[in-house]
């Protein structure tokens, strides 16, 4: 591999294999993701990129392999003591609580952490979340549309709420799967801008088609397909890395 | 939600259960029982509806917690001699006792599944409460009265017979009920409740594990099912297992269906109005039940939200 951290890594993925069926969709990958960097994975459809996410995350349960966070074990904790542990999730498909108003959806990953023992749950108050939220909406640029139904926001603007949503979960982990997509070129380079901010306070892990976009925010870079990691380095090295080339880039 | 908008919304529910204390000394004395056992009934239909309604979870065996509120407080009134406190008690403590048994099997399953096996199992309860009809009577059940010692206030005896104690009864425990539902939904956990309802797998991600919260909801909903139940048997002094068939199943869907699904007036507004719909047409014609699923249809086609829903949806958005 190219790239070896001279620091403890964040994130540590041991042999990861999910099968589904006779189908290997992770085979065999050996990640590793310094604290403080923005590591894009790319590849074709079908590399296995969001199942690769998934196991981190705790939404699928591996096949065999480990996964460390912060040198511990985690292969067997659950999604939801993961989110407690700094590991943020946002779906590929906007996955929001469509009926509820946008300060409704921030809300509820804002006050988990409020809410962490018996104590602090009975003594928790809306004030205190009403400031995580205001300040999550406000820094994705939507602090004026608080009380608006999320699914009569515009497209750009739910992918938006999705990333305040994950921002008031306070992210040490923060995972974008394919943040991009279907969003106009103003509305990527807002979305860049805000993924540099969030980088300086966490640890980014991008699945990304938009190869410009890769580009311009990864540190480090790599390079799924079929289930298997086949190059990792700097995105220049990626670009001319001639089975990458074949692969994924089709040149 | 704001100061202001919680402000509100005290004052709206708080002002409805003034008007409810203050009804009992307008009403007629037959609409004044009425209203006693409406409230009681009520106060099953908001339990069912911090399942349904709050957390999304549609079942059909709530009379299976309605009933083990009844039998656990009619038994112990009937057979120990127990007083009217302990028997409510004992009630409540039967109905959320069955409530968690049930959940920890139960909530593996969810959506069709869920109903099915909830139905199965009050089935289930139905039929163990005719089959040991050497305690319970079976559908021909027992009446309390005169097993049942008059509460004791101030060194006044108040006896369930009376109308006035009746009323307030029922009224003490409409209210409880009521308020708790509205605080829970105005809670953190009414918040993650709701969210479970509209997207289990995105609030699961977010660091709630959604099975305890289901299961908190489910035993509150039985604990407010069987306080009701409870209630019912100890006001109106009867325990019969008619109250554990499916119809007591169905009742409280078609009230919170009528009324206004995840509201906190809509139980009550359902109930009401469903209690005097069959009351007004039984009065008219011996097929009642028709002229009943008639004005069903009809509510579901216009109102498909439900009285309260639509209010909401139209005119009051800031109605929990």
């Amino acid at each position: 591999m190219a790239t070896v951290a001279a620091v403890a890594p964040l994130l540590e993925t041991e042999a990861l294999c999910k099968r589904f069926g006779g189908l290997a969709a992770v085979n065999d990958v050996d990640l590793r993701v310094a604290p403080g960097e923005i590591r894009a994975v790319i590849g074709p459809n079908g590399a296995g990129k969001t199942t690769l996410v998934g196991m981190i995350c705790g939404r699928l349960v591996p096949s065999s392999g480990r996964v460390l966070y912060r040198g511990r074990d985690i292969t067997a904790m659950r999604p939801w003591e993961r989110l407690m542990q700094g590991i943020v999730y946002t779906f590929q498909v906007t996955s929001l609580f469509k009926s509820l108003s946008c300060y409704e959806n921030v809300a509820l990953p804002a006050q988990r952490r409020l809410m962490r023992g018996f104590a602090a749950r009975l003594a928790l108050r809306e004030k205190a979340v009403a400031e995580r939220v205001c300040a999550a909406l406000a820094s994705v640029g939507l602090a004026g549309i608080a009380e608006q139904r999320a699914d009569s926001l515009a497209y750009g603007h739910q992918r938006l709420l999705e990333l305040a949503m994950a921002l008031a979960a306070e992210p040490q982990l923060l995972i974008l799967d394919e943040p991009t997509q279907g969003l106009a070129q103003a509305e990527i380079e807002q979305l860049c801008d805000l993924v540099r901010a969030i980088a300086r306070s966490a640890t980014v892990l991008l699945i990304e088609h938009n190869m410009p976009v890769v580009l311009a925010l990864a540190g480090h870079v790599t390079v799924m397909d079929s289930g298997r990691i086949i190059a990792e380095g700097t995105p220049g090295e990626i670009e001319r890395d001639a089975g990458v080339q074949k692969a994924y880039l089709g040149r | 939600m704001n100061d202001l908008a919680t402000h509100r919304v005290l004052a709206l529910h708080l002002g409805v259960l003034a008007l409810l204390f203050l009804a009992q000394f307008a009403l007629p004395e037959y609409h004044h029982t009425n209203v006693a056992r409406i409230m009681v009934l009520a106060a099953y239909a908001l339990g069912y509806n911090l399942l349904l309604g709050y957390t999304g979870l549609m079942s059909l065996g709530h009379a299976m917690f309605f009933a083990a509120g009844m039998y656990g407080a009619g038994l112990p009134v009937y057979y120990l001699g127990f007083g009217a406190a302990g028997a409510l008690g004992a009630g409540i403590a039967t109905g959320m006792l069955l409530a968690a048994a049930f959940g920890l099997m139960a909530l593996r399953t969810s959506g069709v599944s869920f109903l099915i096996v909830s139905l199965m199992f009050a089935q289930a309860f139905y039929l163990a409460s005719l089959y040991f009809n050497e305690i319970t009577l079976g559908d021909q059940g027992f009446i309390l009265s005169g097993k049942l010692a008059p509460l004791q206030l101030g060194g006044t005896p108040l006896g369930f017979h009376e109308p006035a104690v009746k009323y307030n009864a029922a009224l003490l425990l409409f209210a409880a009920c009521f308020l708790l539902s509205l605080g829970l939904r105005l809670s953190p956990i009414g918040r993650v409740l709701i969210a479970i309802r509209e997207n289990e797998e995105r609030t699961r991600l977010f660091g709630y594990d959604s099975f305890r919260y289901k299961l908190l909801a489910l035993v509150l909903s039985g604990g407010l099912a069987a306080a009701a139940g409870a209630s019912y048997a100890l006001l109106f002094s009867y325990v019969g297992s008619t109250f554990a068939s499916i119809l007591f199943s169905i009742y409280p869907l078609l009230w919170t269906l009528l009324g206004g699904v995840g509201t906190i007036l809509g139980p009550l507004v359902g109930t009401g109005l469903m209690f005097y719909l069959v009351d007004i047409a039984s009065g008219i014609t011996s097929a009642y039940l028709l002229v009943v699923g008639v004005v069903l249809v009809a509510l579901i086609l216009w109102f498909p939200q439900g009285i309260m829903g639509t209010v909401r949806a139209k005119w009051l958005p800031w109605l929990p």
